[in-house]
């Protein structure tokens, strides 16, 4: 069984990896490390938590130009995410991804972004500007 | 995207390497935000140092200045990752500073003027109503969409370089009229007086409204506010909610009235605001026990006028034991302040100024709060309390006067 899910703008390569689900906004800055690729603010929802090879689910985006260099350097580090769905984005995100050459998009809404649980394994393809949820926990 | 014949000529590498890589990737951009075409604009300013951008960046930047990219528009840059002077508490690994030093070469070989701050709207450059720019720090965007009616979208990265090479960016968010209409009705019934007071307004909608393309139209400021308190505000909407622009009726120049703001937009909901919840910012934040706390007057740096401001306050006082105290601002500033004896009389009551930096972007700044044992961060900045927390500081926000109090009685009020 698998269940797609519908995203509004979408950038980048398909890739299937498990997804890491955050409740709240995300900023490379503010809330990770961004020497190891665990999330250190304290009181993060996802604190604790590496984004290394995984597909971000965030639902709101913060403030923050550092993303438009961050994924790029995280990439270059070897601790980058593969790849960014966001409820709402903003463009340093957009920039940065592309620089970074990470699969990117939003409009993922709230009914879809409640299926969605850390670990389970998608498949996101922004051509279809789809996520497939290809094994459920 | 539809390109004139010059944009085609950059797309086909006839301008350069540089220019072409540059304009490739704002296609890219372009596109995902569905923009039609691009916008000539008048000035950049550049983000970027070796703090977020990595040896990756670096590298980028040393292939750009390969390829002789060159600033097509007049460029400032933002604030740097590295305090260049001596200081105590703040040791920075030698090695990465030799790399923000090569950044800062590359910068102003393409160009670009290094002014290295985050208030060239307030020190540096002032764009007019409807001028088109392409600015790379958020507060800076926020600031040059709302008081001063310009027109940018963030451009974080490679994205305000890119602006600068091909002197252009994307039509899409901010440069459309579209998308500046207000979205939301911000009733203000509170007093507001401290710069750290319009923070709080900022965090109060900011927070809950996270939303790049929410406008917030506020009412019922009465008193005109300084370019300090606008400056306050709007960093910190752009921190807590991604926000880019907000009206305020009668003070702002796309909202002399309230329906020139919205225009013809009906607002997702109102909030009002009250003295009280003003308050309720200020006591969510708690202390907890510590041999060593910093306080902090960064994030926007300082204006000359707030210089000004806390040299007065801490005139004839000392920072007391266990208390460490940094203020930053820019080179142009920090000049003034010194003819003008500010720095003196901060320096006196030991207090460590910082040029050219922001404090939450320092290098090396987790292991320098380690190395320190520093853990509640007072500020009068709700931005600063908010982007710095990647860094595990206990944050807490204060008024200017208040974290001038602590600073010198050591007492965590």
């Amino acid at each position: 069984m698998s269940t797609k899910l519908q995203l509004k703008r979408a950038w980048g390569p398909t890739v299937e990896a498990p997804v890491l689900v955050m409740k709240e906004g995300f900023s490379p800055r503010y809330d990770l490390d961004r020497w190891t690729g665990v999330i250190s603010r304290i009181g993060h929802t996802a604190e604790g938590q590496s984004i290394v090879g995984k597909i971000l689910i965030i639902p709101t985006v913060k403030g923050g130009v550092a993303a438009g260099w961050a994924f790029y350097d995280l990439l270059h580090k070897g601790i980058a995410p593969l790849g960014l769905v966001f409820g709402k984005l903003n463009p340093v995100m957009v920039q940065g991804a592309i620089l970074a050459n990470i699969p990117i998009a939003d409009g993922l809404d709230q009914e879809s972004m409640l299926m969605l649980h850390s670990g389970q394994n998608v498949r996101f393809d922004p051509s279809n500007k789809t996520i497939t949820i290809v094994n459920f926990l | 995207m539809r390109l004139t014949d010059l944009e085609q000529s950059m797309l086909d590498g006839k301008q350069g390497e540089a220019v072409r890589e540059a304009l490739a990737f704002q296609l890219e951009v372009g596109r995902f935000f569905g923009a039609e075409r691009f916008v000539p604009i008048t000035n950049a300013h550049l983000m970027g140092d070796i703090e977020v951008m990595g040896n990756a960046g670096l590298g980028l930047l040393r292939r750009l200045s390969d390829h002789h990219g060159h600033c097509a528009v007049s460029t400032s840059t933002n604030a740097r990752c590295m305090h260049f002077g001596e200081i105590d508490e703040l040791r920075q690994d030698i090695v990465e500073i030799e790399k923000e030093k090569e950044i800062v070469r590359h910068i102003k070989d393409m160009g670009a003027v290094a002014t290295d701050t985050c208030i060239n709207y307030q020190t540096v450059y002032q764009p007019k109503l409807g001028e088109h720019v392409a600015w790379g720090d958020t507060g800076t965007v926020i600031y040059a969409n709302s008081v001063l009616g310009a027109r940018t979208n963030y451009e974080g990265g490679m994205s305000s370089f890119a602006a600068s090479l091909t002197a252009r960016t994307p039509a899409y968010g901010f440069h459309l009229d579209a998308n500046r209409r207000g979205t939301l009705h911000v009733n203000v019934k509170a007093q507001l007086g401290d710069t750290a007071d319009w923070g709080a307004l900022g965090k109060i909608i900011g927070h809950p409204n996270q939303d790049y393309f929410s406008v917030p139209v506020f009412h019922g400021i009465d008193e005109m506010p300084l370019s300090d308190h606008l400056k306050h505000l709007g960093a910190s909407l752009a921190s807590y909610g991604s926000m880019a622009m907000y009206h305020m009726v009668g003070v702002t120049p796309e909202a002399m009235t309230s329906a020139q703001a919205f225009s013809g937009r009906n607002p997702d909901h109102t909030i009002e605001v009250t003295n009280a919840d003003i308050a309720s910012v200020y006591s969510a934040y708690n202390y907890l026990e510590a041999q060593a706390n910093i306080v902090v007057f960064s994030g926007p740096q300082l204006s000359i006028f707030e210089m000004q401001n806390i040299a007065k306050l801490f005139e004839g006082r000392h920072v007391a034991t266990g208390m460490h105290v940094f203020v930053t601002t820019n080179h142009a500033v920090w000049s003034d302040a010194k003819r003008l004896g500010y720095v003196e009389t901060l320096e006196k009551s030991g207090v460590k100024i910082l040029q050219g930096v922001c404090f939450y972007i320092l290098q090396r700044l987790t292991q320098i709060r380690e190395e320190n044992g520093w853990t509640n961060l007072i500020s009068n900045s709700a931005k600063l309390v908010n982007t710095i927390t990647a860094h595990r500081f206990n944050t807490i926000l204060r008024k200017t006067h208040q974290c001038v109090d602590i600073a010198c009685t050591g007492e965590l009020t």
